[in-house]
């Protein structure tokens, strides 16, 4: 049975100030430096359209999140790349 | 035997593998949705859609509750909704691409979403679509950034061999059981089906084989243990010689074609009774 690293232990609260972090994909600076590949950048499919590519540059075409929270070591290095300080780490 | 094989393979067929099978690539496993019938074909996958039922957020939230039974029983749902996957060493590749067609190199979606890296020509692609779903990839540009490169079937080997000689596993991807349509070339982590089914157990299944080290011929370079992706291969400082934990093995062959001295063989899951039905 595979279990994530530390079962039962609470894992850092990652949140995202959508209102701050509207173009992640173009951005991607915390994609790249994240060590622990935390975080993952999504289209958002309800703008998705046929025969058409989304701009990545354009505001609300890509969404942040922070899918892998459990592999989070809160060493910070997204906080301090983030040039919009949408990003906020809570240590349970 | 592996659920896919149990479903899909038959016995007098290449040894019953599924993948190996012909009717698997066939023509007719792609069809048009009909309403209600969910996703079938090229047009499921991660371009259509939106999947119900739990999701590693659910996981995690079970996790940190310390809950095993709500963790397992996510799990089981989420393994039985899998469209399926299955990693495949590359002797059995190149007889994959014997049989399905077309083949095209396109932008490794994982890659996207975890790096938001952009694969836009064909010198960057990372990631094959196969069978005729590849045929109307133009309805979503968006997935198909930078557009498709189609290949033949030489091209398509070759292409394969550079991937793996540059470390990246075979994962046979499957849109809508038995529909064949992808093989990503796929990396921990920055791949979400290696990801999931190294963290979680979810998702791709083991292949079906096993590496096994021939200790006379091993001379301990380490190169196989710097391609193991598992962690299942090491260096055994005592002997000097690769050693593989076979229950953390996935069958995914970097280490044998890495071997300058063809140390490391592949065998049959199936001969090992205590491994052959560790398929996650």
């Amino acid at each position: 049975m595979t279990l994530p690293t530390g079962f039962g232990r609470k894992f850092p609260k990652i949140t995202i100030d959508y209102q701050k972090c509207t173009v992640p994909f173009a951005c991607k600076q915390c994609l790249q430096i994240c060590p622990m590949l935390v975080f993952s950048v999504t289209r958002v499919m309800a703008k998705e359209q046929r025969l058409k590519e989304m701009d990545p540059r354009v505001d609300g075409n890509y969404v942040l999140h922070a899918v892998r929270r459990d592999k989070c070591t809160v060493c910070n290095k997204c906080l301090e790349v983030c040039p919009v300080d949408a990003l906020k780490i809570e240590v349970p | 035997m592996c659920v896919l094989c149990k479903e899909y393979g038959d016995p007098n067929v290449a040894g019953g593998i599924w993948y190996l099978n012909p009717k698997n690539h066939a023509r007719n496993m792609y069809k048009l949705r009909l309403p209600g019938e969910g996703f079938k074909g090229a047009e499921a996958g991660l371009e259509t859609g939106v999947r119900t039922g739990p999701t590693i957020a659910d996981l995690l939230a079970a996790a940190e509750e310390g809950d095993y039974a709500k963790y397992t029983k996510f799990k089981q749902e989420m393994q039985a909704r899998g469209q399926g996957s299955q990693i495949v060493p590359l002797n059995d590749a190149d007889r994959i691409l014997e049989l399905c067609s077309p083949i095209g190199l396109i932008g490794c979606i994982c890659r996207r979403d975890w790096r938001a890296i952009d694969e836009r020509n064909e010198h960057e692609y990372t990631c094959m679509g196969m069978g005729v779903g590849m045929l109307k990839w133009e309805r979503w540009p968006e997935r198909y950034k930078g557009g498709v490169k189609f290949v033949n079937i030489d091209e398509a080997k070759e292409w394969n061999h550079e991937m793996d000689r540059r470390g990246f596993v075979h994962i046979l991807m499957l849109f809508g059981a038995p529909f064949i349509g992808g093989f990503c070339q796929c990396d921990y982590p920055d791949c979400g089906a290696l990801r999931n089914a190294v963290d979680f157990g979810v998702g791709t299944l083991k292949s079906h084989y096993i590496a096994t080290v021939d200790y006379d011929t091993c001379n301990g370079c380490g190169i196989c243990a710097q391609r193991c992706q598992f962690g299942a291969l090491k260096f055994e400082v005592t002997s000097e010689k690769a050693n593989i934990d076979m229950f953390k093995c996935y069958g995914c062959g970097l280490c044998e074609s890495g071997c300058p001295r063809k140390a490391i063989t592949l065998v049959r899951r199936e001969t090992m009774p205590a491994v052959a039905e560790v398929w996650t």
